[in-house]
């Protein structure tokens, strides 16, 4: 484990670790937007790129978890993974936007074949 | 505040706060378990986990923060690990907040309202503020982003006392009830097929980044390039006359 550093030592380092290592770097973005977002127009294009960039980003987040998975969903075969979240698009694209139908089917076809897997 | 004011906050509120309530945040806060498991793994006491949930407010730098502890990593590059993975909230933030602008905001409540801004308080946002009247919108993204907040608070709390407990597939469910949510909801909320672009270029080529430059900055590369390849096939459909 991490050694806290000396000049935070002491029962609140966790606190400050928590702080200054996870806080600042997590918020400074969101801070940094607001002062972005002021001169923004809705409709700029540029607008709609940084939407864009961010959505793909997301997805970026779900592949990663689905191709360099941790812990317990390692033990789960790739081609599960991947047909967990074609069944979430699947049942979207459908099922008239049923997210929620969408998220229970595809966790079913994850824990299911997960359990059969086994 | 008067009367007819403080009810006209408190109805987009409650509604945001029961919206919130009805799914997406034990959607987020059953993903924020993991992080109370990791937390006490690392040895962390149980009130810096949930604390964790309130203040930071975003699974990949929790889980990043807790795990790279663990495995003795330096505070400075832990620091520069979480700067890059939340890179996200600048894009993310920029642009959900013109959907909650209102005349005469001030500087103190748009930096409020960014403290909400995490993955599912934008995919969720963007799919509903759209369609609520410019005035409810603040009030009801308050009240969802707060209930997705302490319910997921409340998760991380049980999640460090649940450690190891469940079966491995219902834990792999768990940890991949994120990934599924956030796919379903952008799938649901995407405009047209240059959204869906979006969404599959980043699933495909954030994998390739990874295997091209590692895994620091490849969430960055992979989102920038599969967003800017759609933004501009989306440009030049529109300037061919094609609908987008």
């Amino acid at each position: 484990m991490t050694q806290p550093i000396a000049f935070l030592d002491g029962p609140w380092w966790p606190y400050l670790a928590l702080f200054l290592f996870a806080v600042l770097p997590t918020g400074i973005w969101r801070w940094l937007a607001v002062a972005f977002a002021r001169r923004l127009d809705e409709t700029s294009p540029w607008l709609d790129w940084v939407r864009m960039v961010a959505a793909s980003l997301l997805a970026g987040v779900a592949a990663k978890l689905t191709f360099f998975p941790p812990g317990a969903l390692a033990q789960t075969p790739l081609a599960l993974r991947l047909a967990a979240l074609a069944t979430a698009v699947a049942i979207v694209v459908l099922a008239r936007r049923k997210v929620m139908l969408g998220v229970v089917l595809a966790q079913l076809v994850l824990i299911g074949g997960a359990w059969l897997a086994r | 505040m008067s009367e007819p004011a403080r009810a006209s906050w408190l109805r987009p509120a409650l509604t945001g706060f029961r919206d919130a309530a009805m799914l997406p945040a034990w959607v987020v806060g059953l993903s924020l378990t993991g992080v109370g498991t990791l937390a006490r793994d690392s040895g962390f006491p149980v009130e810096v986990a949930v604390l964790s949930t309130v203040i930071v407010w975003a699974g990949p730098s929790q889980v990043l923060f807790f795990a790279s502890i663990a495995t003795g990593a330096a505070w400075s590059a832990i620091a520069v690990a979480i700067a890059f993975a939340s890179l996200r909230f600048l894009p993310l933030t920029v642009s959900l907040l013109p959907l909650l602008r209102r005349p005469g905001q001030g500087f103190g409540q748009q930096l409020l309202l960014s403290h909400y801004v995490a993955v599912t308080s934008w995919v969720e946002g963007m799919r509903r503020l759209p369609a609520l009247p410019p005035e409810q919108r603040v009030p009801y993204y308050l009240g969802f982003g707060n209930a997705l907040i302490a319910i997921s608070a409340l998760c991380t709390y049980v999640g460090f006392h649940l450690a190891g407990v469940v079966p491995t597939p219902v834990a792999a469910g768990l940890l991949f009830l994120s990934p599924i949510f956030f796919i379903a909801s952008m799938s649901a909320g995407a405009r047209g097929w240059p959204d869906g672009l979006a969404i599959a270029l980043g699933f495909g080529l954030t994998p390739l980044a990874n295997w091209l430059f590692g895994s620091g900055f490849d969430l960055v590369v992979g989102g920038v390039a599969g967003g800017t390849l759609a933004f501009l096939l989306k440009r030049l459909a529109a300037a061919r006359g094609g609908a987008a």
